[in-house]
């Protein structure tokens, strides 16, 4: 009796583990099997396996749902009876890295695919530890203009933009991205440990590339600044070597982030700095925000979008205009649709209809021009160009150097600096 | 046959035993209770403890991790002294620091809100003091509230550009002065919110023993000449000593979980650091948790040991007592019209903040009043019917179109009712059961586990239900947030029916036994009408509480799913004038509820303390 019970448990455990490895390998399979495909075979793949069923989503943005209900609208249309739906899920702050840790691991797994930001845990928590995978559409590996480049993998669904902004009531003169850590500037900004995007962008700023733009632009400042800041910029030379950074720059990086991360204004979103920025009360204040909240001010007598200027589309200034993050697109390696969650990803990257959600407004750009809107004369009315500010320019401008010079997210590198980086950091806000 | 064959044998006597003690319905419930309370206490703390010693995939204790490795003690060591260059200066960042701030407000907090609640509690019940109906109903609003709006109505109020940067708020916009920083961040308005939103609290429990006292003592030390504030000092106070308590134990806890307030009102505390660590320090982050929660055990037993012995109070006995009121003469009318004002500022003045806060065009623009225009007052945010044209609602739909918002509002009625009667019940059980095996040391056992999830930190709770009900696929389900509500609420009821089961006599249950009278009809027909302001106060306050939680169900479920999830996320998008109509409605419903229960029953937060 006993022998045949160890026999049944051995039995049961190795299904057990065949099951999970099976599950393992036919979501990795579907997904080989999918980048092959064209989207109408996806969609027809799609219907046969959610027909009747809740697909759940998980992430960042909340326009994921209007985004599924677009979806399911068009497989509707493919197929009349298709009665599927998607759950779409938005957690607060950063717990969608443990629920979907939580989901994976457990004994149920709920989510098909995620829409999720933050390069460095995606890396160091997801794609180290292969508990996401990344799905390629072949339409979009194969459309035409296609910015391929730091898109591809993970699959970026857009690029959002944070750009640099001041209100220019009264005398301020800001052209140089050293000037909003000058003495007595506070610029508003989200907390680097409540959008852990905004700590990225840091990281960032100590690569070799973008450590040259702040070499550059402080090369840029007058006399006088210069000699302001230089003496911040030795102390950091100790730092960065302490730090392990390889950027030959990498000092004035720090010396720049060390002044922002003393002198920021924390705020909770980017809302708020940005109702707060057009405010006419708000002379000189200046902050680093969503392009795209511009979008939704309203013309009073003491709020405009004329009171606000986008530091990066003044002529004469230099220097980093903001930085770049990145929404990916990604299927955990237990997903329970991953036919659904393939399809659903492809036509958001590669349909207009599909990146509707997002596209619709300035400050996020998909890869793919197909699905993108043009928005470079968002601030004109009646013809006329009222809001010189929402005039989008578009994704080459503001990732190019003589552009916007944008400070675009790299998940492998945020991971790589991200532990002793990220203490030093908080060293500073700490001593606030 | 001989009597030693007659005699029962060990295992009769034992089973005998048993059965005796098992025929008393609240031996019995009282033993069912202790297992499920302790299986649901105990299983989230054992999670968080565990959480800190594991290895995280991503986080800072994965550095020295050997491939493979589960456990590790990396997160205690480098939080609480440094186990690199780097953070050994992080100690005081994020560890010594808010661990100071949190116990500085809890102790701010608490005693502002005994000394506020507490004295509008005894002028209420136990003076002649005017306006009692009308102040102990706007009493109870900041209470109604969620905790982080009159934070958000003090920012908006105290912020200036001089000072803490950014637009100015209405008092600058208007008079042009500026406050001080300490006045518009950090600890100071920290713990005045804190103890303005639990002052209601502690007149809910200190005015509820003032209202039932029994006046005899109080007489009988009159009649032999002892001065007024003697009386008060030795008869009064004792006999609200428990009442008190429990309102240092609950505030106290609360205050140290407490997460929107520091976090809008910018006071670095356990809770705002755990939010902040738990992305690459989640193992730390967990010990922030069980920090708190060792505070939660050192307050129990500081109470443990202040109440124990026969240090509770009968009193309501079978006799009518009256309570005798004290006559305040002219301060009658000075002490009314301090607490109208100070009213004004705490129950009146954000309502409408939030009703003008609606109609503006965009958040915090009160150029109707700066610039005297009118037209500058819009309903745009309650009757636009369509998200395609840009209106400045950043692709929302109006409060009354916006099905989002009706939804979620739907779900947190949902959460709230279920929380409500299942926390109601079962704590009003507990409360029943310990009162009548006072010296049982099961009992005191019950009671101790059922007041446990009180003194764990929502945040905490969040996350170890998060935890277990991703592993189960029961995140972002009702059935996820009705068990967290249920086991962190239980207190609440147990405490409330504990505090008046206690006052109540045994002879008036013990009448009905003898007449034979089943327990349920004892219950329903004595036990529950004689106390049942306090038994609806422990259905009603996890009821409101549900409805205005944010902290405890922040984690468990997307930020569509019920109300709060939704308004805190306005609030953070500066879509100021959304989340202050959803208060609006919270209030509303809150006021309609309670009106509803006292047409009913008779009962009401406040009607049963002076409200009438």
């Amino acid at each position: 009796m006993k022998k045949f019970v160890s026999l049944l448990i051995v039995l049961a455990l190795a299904l057990s583990v065949c099951s999970v490895s099976l599950a393992d390998e036919s979501v990795a399979d579907v997904i080989a099997q999918a980048q092959t495909m064209t989207n109408e075979e996806l969609y027809k793949k799609a219907i046969e396996e959610s027909n009747g069923k809740v697909l759940y989503g998980i992430g960042n943005s909340s326009r994921g749902k209007s985004a599924g209900a677009s979806f399911i609208e068009m497989l509707k249309g493919i197929d009349p009876n298709y009665t599927g739906t998607i759950d779409w899920s938005q957690p607060k702050n950063n717990s969608i890295f443990t629920a979907l840790n939580a989901d994976i691991k457990g004994a149920k797994h709920v989510y098909s695919m995620t829409l999720i930001q933050d390069g460095n845990q995606i890396q160091s928590k997801m794609l180290d530890t292969g508990n996401l995978l990344n799905f390629v559409p072949k339409e979009w590996a194969e459309a035409e203009g296609l910015a391929k480049e730091g898109n591809e993998s993970p699959l970026a669904l857009q690029t959002l933009n944070k750009v640099f902004m001041f209100n220019n009531l009264g005398d301020t003169k800001i052209n140089n991205c050293w000037d909003f850590v000058k003495e007595g500037v506070a610029p508003l900004y989200m907390g680097v440990n409540s959008e852990l995007v905004g700590k990225n962008f840091l990281y960032m700023l100590t690569n070799e590339k973008y450590a040259n733009y702040m070499k550059n632009a402080f090369d840029a400042l007058s006399d006088e600044d210069k000699a302001y800041f230089q003496p911040t910029v030795d102390d950091m030379a100790a730092e960065a070597e302490a730090l392990g950074l390889e950027a030959e720059n990498a000092k004035y990086s720090l010396a720049w982030i060390y002044l922002w991360c003393l002198q920021y204004n924390e705020q909770t979103d980017d809302g708020p700095i940005c109702n707060t920025l057009v405010n006419t009360s708000a002379a000189g204040q200046s902050g680093l925000l969503v392009y795209s909240k511009l979008r939704s001010v309203e013309e009073t007598n003491e709020a405009s979008v004329n009171n606000i200027t986008v530091a990066a589309y003044q002529d004469d200034y230099t220097g980093i205009g903001g930085y770049a993050y990145k929404h990916y697109l990604m299927i955990p390696k237990t997903s329970p649709l991953p036919w659904t969650a393939c399809a659903f990803i492809a036509y958001m990257v590669t349909t207009q209809e599909g990146f509707a959600a997002w596209g619709k407004d300035m400050g996020g750009y998909s890869a793919n021009p197909a699905c993108m809107q043009d928005h470079s004369k968002d601030g004109y009315v009646d013809g006329e160009d009222k809001f010189p500010a929402k005039n989008d320019r578009g994704y080459e401008w503001w990732i190019s150097e003589d552009g916007g010079a944008l400070v675009v997210e790299d998940p492998a590198y945020c991971a790589s600096v991200a532990f002793d980086l990220g203490d030093w950091i908080d060293m500073i806000i700490g001593t606030k | 046959m001989t009597i030693a064959a007659r005699r029962p044998g060990r295992a009769r006597i034992a089973l005998n035993k048993v059965k005796t003690y098992l025929s008393k319905p609240q031996n019995t419930i009282l033993i069912l209770l202790g297992i499920i309370l302790t299986i649901t206490t105990i299983a989230p703390m054992v999670t968080i403890f565990m959480d800190t010693i594991t290895v995280h995939e991503g986080s800072v204790d994965s550095r020295t991790a050997e491939d493979g490795q589960k456990y590790t003690a990396y997160n205690w060591e480098d939080l609480f002294v440094g186990k690199t260059k780097m953070s050994k200066r992080l100690v005081k960042t994020n560890l010594v620091t808010p661990l100071l701030n949190s116990v500085l407000l809890s102790v701010f907090s608490c005693v502002g809100a005994i000394l506020y609640g507490g004295i509008f509690a005894y002028l209420v019940t136990r003076t002649n003091m005017k306006f009692k109906k009308y102040l102990s109903s706007i009493f109870i609003f900041p209470y109604i509230m969620p905790q982080w709006t009159l934070a958000m109505v003090w920012k908006n109020l105290f912020d200036s550009n001089a000072v803490t940067g950014g637009a100015d708020g209405l008092l600058t916009a208007l008079t042009g002065t500026s406050m001080p920083e300490w006045w518009c961040r950090g600890l100071f308005p920290s713990a005045v919110v804190l103890a303005l939103h639990y002052a209601p609290f502690a007149y809910i429990l200190i005015g509820g023993i003032f209202r039932n006292m029994d006046a005899n003592l109080e007489e009988a030390a009159t009649i032999l000449n002892t001065p007024r504030w003697k009386t008060f000092l030795r008869v009064t106070m004792p006999m609200v000593k428990p009442a008190i308590l429990s309102t240092v134990l609950l505030v106290f806890s609360s205050a140290m979980g407490s997460y929107p307030i520091p976090h809008y009102l910018k006071l670095s505390t356990l809770s705002t650091k755990y939010v902040e660590l738990n992305g690459s320090r989640a193992g730390q982050a967990s010990i922030l948790a069980v920090i708190m929660m060792l505070f939660g055990f050192l307050i129990l037993v500081i109470n443990q040991r202040t109440t124990s012995g026969r240090k509770s109070f009968t009193t309501v006995t079978g006799k009518s007592g009256q309570a005798s009121v004290v006559n305040l003469g002219a301060m009658k009318y000075v002490l009314a019209v301090l607490f109208v004002c100070t009213t004004l500022f705490t129950g009146i003045l954000p309502i409408i903040l939030f009703a003008i806060e609606t109609l503006l065009p965009n958040p915090g623009d009160y150029s109707f009043i700066t610039h005297g225009i009118q037209n500058n007052l819009t309903l745009k945010w309650w009757v636009t019917s369509e998200n395609i044209t840009e209106n400045g609602l950043y692709g929302n739909m109006g409060i009354l179109f916006n099905t989002t918002i009706w939804n979620a509002f739907k779900g947190t009625l949902i959460v709230a009712v279920c929380c409500a009667l299942t926390a109601g019940t079962i704590g009003t059980l507990v409360g029943y059961c310990v009162s009548k095996n006072r010296r049982s040391k099961w009992a005191g056992y019950v009671n101790n586990i059922a007041f446990l999830p009180y003194l764990m930190p929502s945040l905490g709770v969040g996350v170890a239900f998060f935890i277990f009900g991703s592993q189960l696929g029961i995140f972002n389900t009702f059935l996820l947030l009705i068990l967290a509500g249920t086991v962190k609420y239980i207190p609440f009821a147990s405490r409330s029916a504990l505090n008046s089961m206690m006052q109540l006599s045994g002879e008036i249950e013990e009448a009905a036994i003898i007449q034979d009278i089943p327990w349920y009809k004892r219950m329903l027909r004595i036990i529950i009408p004689i106390q049942k302001t306090s038994i609806i106060s422990g259905y009603l306050l996890p009821f409101m509480t549900c409805l205005r939680e944010l902290t405890l169900f922040m984690l468990l479920c997307s930020q569509t799913k019920i109300i709060t999830t939704m308004l805190d996320y306005f609030d953070e998008m500066g879509l100021y004038a959304f989340s202050s109509g959803i208060n609006l409605l919270l209030i509303l419903v809150i006021l309609i509820f309670n009106a509803l229960v006292n047409k009913l029953t008779g009962a009401s937060l406040d009607a049963g303390i002076g409200g009438k």
